[in-house]
């Protein structure tokens, strides 16, 4: 697996015993985290380099959720449905070059190599190992080999420990109690600290609303106090109580002193960099609309103002145009795309440029596509060419799903025709329309007066029970 | 392009003229209209922003206010805001909603603030003159879209008995509506239903009501699900 020539970006993986750093080292170099995890172990053995390295990467890695989110990130506003679909030429009409660069930079920011040596200059080429991410998200292994009691062993392992170097104590095995005990409440303190500040990171600080607040500011205390209280016993070298706690007094005081005069910075820091990054979204996303006018709307107009002769073009042009535009200003991104409406208003879309006569869509209801519905859609199809070419007006078309049962009424106000008075080699109406419904198991009829012709087609829900089975 | 069901079809008869208020933000629109409506439509005043609109439609008591459904100044609320703030005159003039937009939104808010129709800016100015004339004579415009909404938001199924009156549409207002979204006029809807043209808009104004006064739970949750609440 080493020989991948391209390895997936170092993040720390949700599948995590203290952070993730192991995983999302296996992850990347391809090892078993086994073997990486007992490594780690060894090294933190051998003075404390493991476990420097551990808390290194910890700081610097990015987890998975936050890389996918800076890889996926998307501007959020009223219109950003039809913005997060970036139109072609987004990039060159983006006069910030930074803010697709960025998006998927940070994974090599904590590659090993690049971690050392730059300190956090954006990869240049990003979009590759963003790919490939999605792709490898979740190797097999994670699901597989988890260790599923992985927090409980650890801390088993550790309260065995403790019990261990009790009875080594008791046996009279002299063990450095005063200097342990505060270590590793110092370590414990700052593992917690930093795993509830992990916990906000995974949240995300979009949505830190939906984190678990008050546990996790009691975590966070917790932490403190545990790394406070073993930082001033190791110091005051577990000395007597009342020296304890006059030093205890007297660092949390000038504790609360120093957070008293630097919180209006880091208030007024933070709400500099939550302003610049609003900024910067709307930014991208002004910089995102200008290019699709740029590409649609400019284009007509120049378009328009050359071919200004001619009605007929004109207004195609600007139908054209203002579909077009609807659909990016008012597609509603959550709903499923390729239902019988969407390919109704497609096909009306079609025959309005092929001819020019405008083609209205009301469509109420909606319906995944079957076969059937295909053939009604072409059916559809063929009604309104020849409701648009015969009719020479607008063309109203009308979709009604209710109840599994799809109607389609397409009216014209031409002068009208005769069923009869068709003639037999015409295929358009008689076969493309009528045979092809009766065909489905549907229904084609066609009204025509003098003041326009309606054709009704109908299409039971049977047979779309028949069709359900398949996506 | 039919897009209001009542096009004229015959020879419009000689009628009153009406007096009407054009509210756009759009002075090339606003003239574009005038120039396109009947002769016998008096354009009295017009007006750019949600603030104008009130105080014209407030001086002039105009008996047909044309309005765009976005307009800006105000709180934002556009011309549901204008409707809003002219609510004392609502006895004696009639809103009809013009828009560029087809959003569900922009027209079912001005709907339930009180407009008595909406149809969209593409139509022709000899369909615009008769949908003034139909608002004017208490009547109830519906475009295809409109139609469509409604069917969307109140269901195609028939009223049933036990069911609140305002929460459902009768079989007969549901008839009517599929046609305006069939686009029909409402003279072709009275004669494929065999009814009089009166009784059209009988049914056309009664479920303008519904819309505007139901609470039905189904039209709450169909505007929560288009993001509309």
């Amino acid at each position: 697996m080493t020989t991948v020539p391209v390895r997936p970006p170092l993040v720390r993986s949700s599948d995590r015993l203290i952070a993730g750093v192991c995983a999302g080292l296996a992850a990347h170099l391809g090892w078993p985290v086994r073997n990486i995890r007992i490594g780690m172990v060894l090294g933190s053995l051998a003075g404390g380099a493991g476990l420097a390295f551990y808390a290194w990467l910890w700081i610097m890695v990015p987890t998975a959720d936050e890389s996918a989110r800076r890889n996926a990130r998307r501007p959020a506003s009223p219109i950003a449905p039809a913005v997060s679909q970036p139109p072609p030429g987004t990039q060159a009409g983006a006069p910030f070059p930074q803010a697709p660069g960025t998006a998927a930079g940070p994974p090599r920011w904590g590659h090993p190599d690049a971690g050392a040596a730059a300190g956090g200059a954006p990869g240049s080429v990003d979009a590759l190992p963003g790919a490939i991410y999605a792709a490898v998200a979740r190797p097999p292994w994670f699901r597989a080999r988890g260790l599923r009691y992985g927090k409980e062993i650890l801390l088993g392992a550790g309260l065995l420990l403790v019990a261990g170097i009790l009875i080594a104590q008791l046996m009279g095995v002299d063990v450095p109690l005063g200097t342990l005990i505060p270590a590793a409440a110092v370590l414990g303190g700052a593992s917690i600290a930093w795993m509830q500040l992990d916990e906000t990171r995974r949240a995300g600080l979009v949505d830190k609303t939906k984190a678990d607040q008050a546990g996790g500011w009691a975590r966070l205390a917790a932490g403190l106090a545990l790394v406070v209280a073993g930082v001033l016993v190791m110091v005051s070298g577990s000395g007597s109580w009342e020296q304890t706690w006059l030093a205890l007094l007297a660092s949390v005081a000038v504790l609360g002193g120093v957070v008293l005069v630097l919180l209006p910075w880091a208030l007024k820091f933070w709400r500099d960099l939550e302003s610049e990054r609003a900024g910067r979204i709307r930014e991208t996303e002004r910089a995102e609309i200008a290019a699709h006018l740029h590409d649609s709307v400019l284009q007509t107009l120049a378009l328009i103002q050359r071919g200004a002769g001619n009605e007929h073009d004109v207004v195609r042009l600007a139908r054209a145009q203002e579909r077009e535009l609807r659909n990016w200003l008012f597609q509603d991104p959550s709903r499923d795309a390729g239902q019988l409406s969407d390919r109704i208003k497609a096909t009306a879309a079609e025959v309005e440029d092929l001819l020019g006569n405008a083609v209205e869509v009301v469509s109420v209801g909606d319906t995944a596509m079957t076969e059937g519905h295909e053939a009604l859609v072409q059916a559809g199809r063929e009604a309104m060419l020849n409701a648009s070419r015969h009719g020479g007006g607008t063309v109203s078309v009308y979709l009604e799903v209710s109840g599994g049962r799809a109607e389609v009424f397409i009216k014209d106000r031409g002068p009208g025709f005769e069923l009869g008075n068709v003639p037999e080699d015409r295929l358009g109406v008689r076969e493309s329309i009528i045979g092809r419904m009766k065909r489905h198991g549907g229904t084609a009829s066609i009204v025509s007066t003098p003041d326009g012709t309606e054709v009704r087609l109908g299409l039971p829900a049977i047979n779309m029970d028949n069709a359900e089975g398949k996506p | 392009m039919n897009n209001v069901p009542g096009a004229p079809t015959g020879p419009i008869p000689p009628r009153a003229p009406v007096r009407v208020v054009i509210v756009d933000d759009h002075a090339i629109f606003r003239s574009g209209l005038k120039a396109d409506l009947d002769a016998s439509i008096q354009v009295v005043g017009e007006a750019a922003t949600v603030e104008q609109a009130i105080g014209v439609i407030a001086q002039e008591r105009p008996e047909v206010v044309l309005l765009d459904v976005h307009l800006p100044g105000g709180l934002g609320g556009g011309g549901r805001e204008v409707i809003a703030g002219s609510a004392a005159l609502l006895a004696t003039t009639k809103f009809l909603a013009l828009s560029v937009s087809d959003a569900a939104e922009d027209v079912v808010a001005v709907i339930r603030a009180g407009a008595r129709g909406y149809v969209t800016k593409t139509i022709s100015g000899a369909e615009i003159t008769d949908a003034v004339f139909r608002v004017a004579g208490g009547d109830a415009v519906f475009s295809p879209r409109l139609a469509g909404f409604v069917l969307d938001a109140f269901g195609t199924a028939p009223a049933d008995i036990a069911g609140d009156e305002l929460d459902r549409l009768s079989a007969r207002e549901l008839e009517v509506m599929r046609l305006i979204a069939r686009g029909y006029s409402y003279k072709e809807v009275a004669k494929e239903l065999f009814i009089s043209i009166k009784t059209v808009e009988t049914h056309v104004s009664a479920v303008l009501r519904k819309l505007q006064l139901s609470s039905r739970h189904e039209l709450t949750k169909w505007a929560a699900e288009r993001r509309l609440l």
